[in-house]
């Protein structure tokens, strides 16, 4: 057998039965919707951009498959507090009153929001063990933690939950485009209901991956096996303890790498379509870059007073 | 438990030499033995050996003689119970005519086989099964895990276990899960069930031997508990523990009474009434021993019967009634009346009349104890008619059992609780798993599911690796954490960190967990946590068609399964057999799927109404 037909063979025989053995009830997705003031804004194409969601959102739900687990997320607390459809089999009933309550007003504390629904779908995941566990963020604008995000981010892919981010019109690419899976921008209703739905519906990453056409085993030939087995054993130990509250991960812990974004390279994510991220966009833009940590913006505030005390003091001098 | 201190007591002097190298047939034990007709005088003599189940038998004939108001007395029998822990001298009486019953277990019927099937008027029909038991063991040294491991590398083990009782039986089963006999161990055959003859006293006092059959107490005297490890203190030998117990292997020693067919064709009212008050007797008898289990208050009456089996076992057997004659009792599961059911009328019943006469007949022979095969006959009782004799209703016992796994995840413990293990292999790409290529070890786990009633079949899928350590390189690549360098066939890779870039050896180890870990490598389109997720994935979805196929062909062969037993589990790439596969033949080393019989607690199993 050639070692192209031996790679072929590896990849089919593990991961294109995925999506076939695979029944609905291995899904379990939480989105987190926006639902802050600027949600409100129209869309180019007609209607408010919280309603273009609710109607997405509707019709995706509509078509999740029974047993698939779904839950709706906000950043800001309704009625009901935050979860407006809690992570549990998908109840179409139940759905439509919640949805069509659903109301935007509020900010963007999405760091906060990420680490609520991460440590809901872990706890699934614990006791679960299998399945495909995502976290889809829908949102306008750039978070107002975005320390928290910065913190929980890697915690948060450190424990092997896929994130997905579609940014409904905005100007620019989200500052989480180029450390996520996958990131789709939504100009219309439309778009935004392929969005949802493919990453509500769609096949998980893993089951996209497609191989370079070179031998596996090649690749892996100076890899030392005791390597090998020892990524491996961290990888399986993939824990499902609360996000930020283990030594497991999380910026304390990061080991001595480049700790962020300068080294990062953009992903090519498998959907056509879609367009491909920007490189990350540092400093202006409406967005305000999420490279800008709390800690940065301390800094940044404290050097500004000073230097505009400095000035009128120099001022009444004068 | 107490099997009995005196079986063969005489007999195995007789029966066999210790440590015999090669196995006397039980026809040379005996002698010859002239067949007698069976005599006509009562009372009729029946014997009973030092177990458990024999208990109903007291209690249903009001002690060792009839008593008028018990419940052979009022169905108008006349018995006279008589001890046969010596189990040569109940086969000479058997056929001299001295009593019609034999009372032993089914491989003990098969080791005497030969003697008492080959005269028509001697042909055992095996007329009640009293009980599963549930307190007999092997113990083996630390170093020996699983059954699989009485065979390991070309060494044999070493197992002491007593001549002609009970236990040859249990090794039987044993071995035979792991696909062993033996000749691929060495058994060291002692004279005595227990006490200093026995194999828990050569397992103490001889280092060589590395596991031993023994009854509960001894058990407990060499390891602490059925779920301990001896520590070397108080008689304890360190590292004891049991290798398999009949509390999980449920179904593998029956214990029966047996009749002389031409006394049976005379007498079919008197056996159905002696087998009738048995069952009546058993149900009255577990009622009171699990009142006694779950209140630990014990009424006048349990205790009456606790201290009639003190009295017939004798003291030095039982010292305590609340410790060891009720543990006699506990360490028995009497299988009533749709246990007769069950074991005589399903066919599909793989631990049923059949499939034990078969096994019996097959240790008898390949294990030396007889050279032809002479089978015996069952019943053939209404079960209708037996069940308003005993005043029990009549009701059958399910042939499949429907329920989930017993258990949620195996934790830690799971290595520490596997009895014995098999492994199936598969191709990539492969979604079904037909009867055609895995008949055979379909049988074997419907086989083992049987056997091991209080156990639970795990189904462990596995997946190989090599995707997700590829995609593990890409993401490394793909997020600047890993440099490769060469050309196909001759890639280098390097490791950047903020000392520098190092070439992806042994020593970078440590860093490349810590980056795992943080989840550096996450994040980009090659994930190598979520193909890691999606091998789990898959390897639960295999077990669990694989589970699906051992259901259907249960069904469609007739077989009974107690489906709450199967258990899939996906371990994805947690277990490879080659972490690294460097071929297409390494890798599908990895591509398994491996049943386990683990122990658990048998009340997470599926409830069902019937102890069996």
């Amino acid at each position: 057998m050639n070692r192209l037909l031996i790679a072929a063979f590896l990849v089919a025989g593990g991961l294109s039965q995925i999506s076939s053995t695979l029944g609905a009830d291995n899904l379990n997705v939480v989105v987190i919707l926006d639902n802050s003031g600027s949600m409100n804004e129209g869309m180019h194409s007609g209607g408010t951009r919280i309603d273009a969601a609710k109607s997405a959102l509707l019709r995706v739900l509509d078509q999740t498959p029974a047993g698939a687990k779904v839950g709706v997320f906000l950043l800001n607390a309704g009625p009901t507090g935050n979860w407006l459809i809690p992570l549990a089999p998908v109840d179409k009933s139940e759905i439509k009153d919640a949805v069509s309550n659903l109301r935007a007003d509020g900010g963007t504390p999405l760091g906060a929001s990420m680490k609520s629904a991460a440590d809901a779908l872990l706890q699934l995941r614990e006791s679960q063990r299998y399945g495909d566990y995502k976290l889809l963020i829908v949102s306008d604008g750039e978070a107002s933690d975005a320390n928290l995000v910065e913190r929980f981010l890697p915690e948060i892919q450190a424990r092997g939950l896929l994130i997905d981010v579609i940014g409904v019109n905005m100007a620019r690419e989200h500052s989480l485009a180029t450390r996520t899976s996958t990131y789709r921008n939504a100009g219309d209703p439309k778009s935004l209901e392929q969005a949802i739905s493919a990453v509500v519906l769609g096949e998980s990453s893993a089951s996209n991956a497609n191989d370079a056409g070179e031998s596996d085993f090649e690749l892996l030939a100076s890899v030392p096996s005791e390597l090998a087995a020892a990524s491996l054993a961290a990888l399986t130990g993939m824990a499902n303890d609360p996000v930020g509250e283990s030594g497991r991960a999380g910026a304390d812990n990061l080991p001595p790498i480049y700790p962020n974004s300068g080294t990062q390279v953009a992903n090519q994510p498998n959907f056509p379509g879609n367009a491909a991220p920007a490189p990350p966009q540092h400093g202006g833009g409406d967005n305000g870059g999420g490279g800008l940590t709390f800690g940065r913006m301390v800094i940044v505030i404290a050097i500004i007073i000073v230097v505009l005390r400095a000035f009128s003091f120099i001022a009444k001098q004068r | 438990m107490f099997r009995t201190t005196l079986f063969a007591l005489t007999a195995s002097l007789l029966f066999f030499a210790s440590q015999a190298t090669a196995q006397e047939k039980f026809s040379s034990i005996t002698g010859p033995l002239d067949v007698k007709p069976v005599q006509a005088s009562e009372p009729i003599q029946v014997p009973f050996i030092t177990w458990g189940g024999d208990a109903a038998t007291f209690y249903a004939n009001g002690g060792l003689d009839t008593k008028p108001e018990s419940i052979y007395g009022k169905s108008g029998l006349k018995l006279k119970l008589t001890p046969g822990d010596d189990f040569v001298q109940q086969v000479k009486d058997y056929m001299g005519g001295k009593s019609p019953f034999l009372r032993g277990t089914m491989r003990m019927l098969g080791q005497a086989s030969e003697v008492i099937g080959t005269d028509p008027r001697t042909k055992p029909v095996v007329v009640l099964q009293l009980s599963w038991s549930a307190g007999d063991h092997i113990v083996s040294r630390e170093n020996l895990k699983t059954l699989n491991d009485l065979k390991r590398d070309g060494k044999k083990a070493k197992i002491a276990c007593q001549q002609g009782g009970p236990h040859v039986g249990l090794l039987y089963d044993a071995l035979a899960a792991a696909q062993l006999t033996n000749q691929d161990v060495e058994i060291v055959f002692v004279d005595d069930l227990t006490g200093p003859n026995g194999a828990a006293e050569k397992f103490r006092t001889d280092p060589t031997i590395d596991a031993c059959c023994v009854i509960t107490p001894d058990m407990i005297g060499l390891t602490g508990g059925v779920d301990s490890a001896g520590t070397g203190a108080e008689g304890t030998v360190k590292g004891a523990h049991v290798l398999v117990s009949t509390q999980n292997m449920s179904r593998s020693i029956a214990d029966v009474y047996a009749v002389r067919h031409d006394w049976y064709e005379a007498n079919r009212d008197k056996v159905e009434k002696f087998v009738a008050g048995y069952l009546q007797g058993a149900v009255q008898v577990k009622k009171l021993r699990d009142d006694f289990e779950k209140t630990q208050r014990m009424s006048p009456e349990y205790r009456n019967l606790l201290a009639q089996c003190q009295t017939i076992f004798g003291e030095e057997v039982l010292p305590t009634l609340e410790v060891d004659a009720h543990g006699l009792l506990l360490d028995c599961n009497f299988v009533s009346l749709p246990g007769q059911i069950a074991f005589f009328e399903q066919t599909g019943n793989l631990s049923g009349f059949n499939s034990k006469l078969s096994a019996a007949l097959d240790l008898a022979t390949q294990w030396g104890y007889a050279s032809s095969r002479k089978g015996f006959d069952p019943s053939g009782f209404d079960y209708h008619k037996i069940a308003e004799l005993a005043k029990i209703e009549y009701s059958e016992p399910p042939r499949i059992v429907q329920g989930e796994g017993v258990m949620e995840f195996p934790d830690d413990d799971f290595d520490n609780d596997t009895i014995v293990s098999f492994t199936i292999s598969f191709e990539p790409n492969q979604t079904d798993f037909s009867v055609d290529r895995y008949g055979m070890e379909f049988d074997r786990a419907l086989q083992s599911a049987s056997t091991f009633g209080g156990a639970a079949v795990v189904i462990r899928g596995h997946s190989d690796p090599t995707k997700t350590l590829v995609q593990l390189l890409k993401a490394g690549m793909e997020k600047g954490i890993i440099r490769r360098t060469g050309q196909q066939g001759a890639y280098k890779y390097y490791l950047n960190t903020q000392n520098g870039s190092n070439e992806l050896d042994l020593g970078q180890t440590e860093a490349m967990v810590k980056l795992i870990k943080s989840g550096a490598f996450e994040g980009s389109a090659d994930s190598p946590l979520q193909t890691m997720q999606a091998a789990l994935n898959l390897s639960h979805a295999r077990a669990e068609q694989v589970k699906q196929a051992i259901a259907d062909y249960a069904e469609k062969k007739g077989v009974n399964v107690n489906l709450s037993q199967l258990q899939p589990v996906g371990a994805g790439i947690s277990d490879p057999v080659v972490s690294k596969p460097a071929s297409m033949a390494e890798a599908k080393q990895n591509m398994r799927v491996e049943f386990r019989i683990v122990k658990v607690n048998p009340e997470t199993l599926s409830e069902s109404d019937f102890d069996f």
